[in-house]
């Protein structure tokens, strides 16, 4: 029994510390870089737009183990999307820096 | 110099005296009503000044530090808009009535504190943003139009994305905030102005 108490006790710190490990978002310089990208011309928080709300791509991710990553390559692979039948690209943030992209992505999937 | 002006408008002959003192009166009203307008418009283009509205730590601390670095404060041609480029109207009724609104702004900043801190502005953000939209989808978003004339819009000039978009808002009876809200401040969580509904 104790050792089960050892065990659970053990995974209940890791998980904490994976937890603390993930880089917390820093809101205001995820929205500035947001609003000098343009991405607020087709997104918006829980709005109407053309493009999905930011709550919804974060409920799309919700769960994923790799959803970080496979919005990362969303938001900087300038993939083919539709909008009204039409396709075009989807733009990028305007930042060179992997680390304020992936601000922006994690600033997305807490919503 | 008063005695003297006042000492001939009041000359012995009545029926002179009469006409004087009514030309003088009129002459000293046509005066201070030249100085109150002045004054007033001098007052009108003060409130319009960004020193002016970010003397309040409510819009400075909250709204003006949100809208710092975004595409109207620093571009690549310089040209900037400011506070009331965006919230006041430039046809003059229009203008006065928004500046007759804003006086009871005073009362939430002076008496009540409605939102005098970060906790009550984010309280109200909703409401807040929700007021500017309704005046602008009110107006054919008269603010936005004071610099984005619709007849000098070049669609040529625009991405194909922006083309695209222009056509088919025209096409819905759109106006500019439907979709381009949320670009200088902080989009407040609920519903936007295109899912807004006008009295």
């Amino acid at each position: 029994m104790t050792h089960w108490k050892a065990a659970f006790f053990t995974l209940a710190f890791l998980g904490a510390a994976a937890v603390q490990a993930q880089p917390k978002v820093d809101e205001d310089a995820a929205e500035k870089l947001m609003k000098k990208s343009g991405c607020n011309k087709c997104h918006s928080l829980s709005a109407k737009k053309e493009g999905p709300a930011y709550k919804e791509t974060a409920a799309k991710y919700k769960g994923k183990a790799n959803a970080e990553d496979e919005l990362y390559k969303h938001l900087t692979s300038n993939p083919t999307i539709e909008v009204d039948g039409k396709k075009e690209r989807h733009d990028s943030p305007k930042s060179k820096k992997e680390d304020e992209v992936r601000n922006v992505v994690r600033y997305i999937l807490t919503r | 110099m008063l005695g003297r002006f006042w000492g001939y408008l009041t000359t012995k002959c009545q029926t002179c005296s009469r006409i004087r003192l009514g030309l003088g009166v009129a002459l000293v009203a046509v005066l201070v009503a030249g100085l109150l307008m002045a004054a007033g418009a001098a007052g009108l283009a003060w409130t319009n000044t960004e020193k002016f509205c970010i003397g309040c730590h409510e819009m400075r601390d909250n709204v003006y530090a949100e809208f710092k670095d975004t595409i109207h404060d620093v571009n690549r041609s310089g040209v900037r808009a400011t506070c009331s480029d965006c919230h006041v109207p430039r046809e003059p009724v229009a203008m006065l009535k928004r500046k007759v609104a804003a006086t009871f702004e005073l009362w939430g900043h002076f008496v009540t504190g409605v939102i005098d801190t970060k906790e009550k502005f984010e309280k109200h953000r909703y409401e807040l943003a929700t007021r500017v939209w309704r005046r602008m989808k009110e107006t054919d978003s008269l603010e936005c139009r004071n610099c984005h004339k619709r007849e000098s819009m070049s669609a040529d000039l625009q991405s194909e994305k922006a083309q695209d978009r222009h056509k088919k808002a025209d096409a819905e009876g759109k106006t500019c905030i439907d979709c381009h809200f949320g670009i200088a401040h902080t989009e407040p969580d609920g519903p936007g102005p295109q899912e807004m509904k006008l009295n």
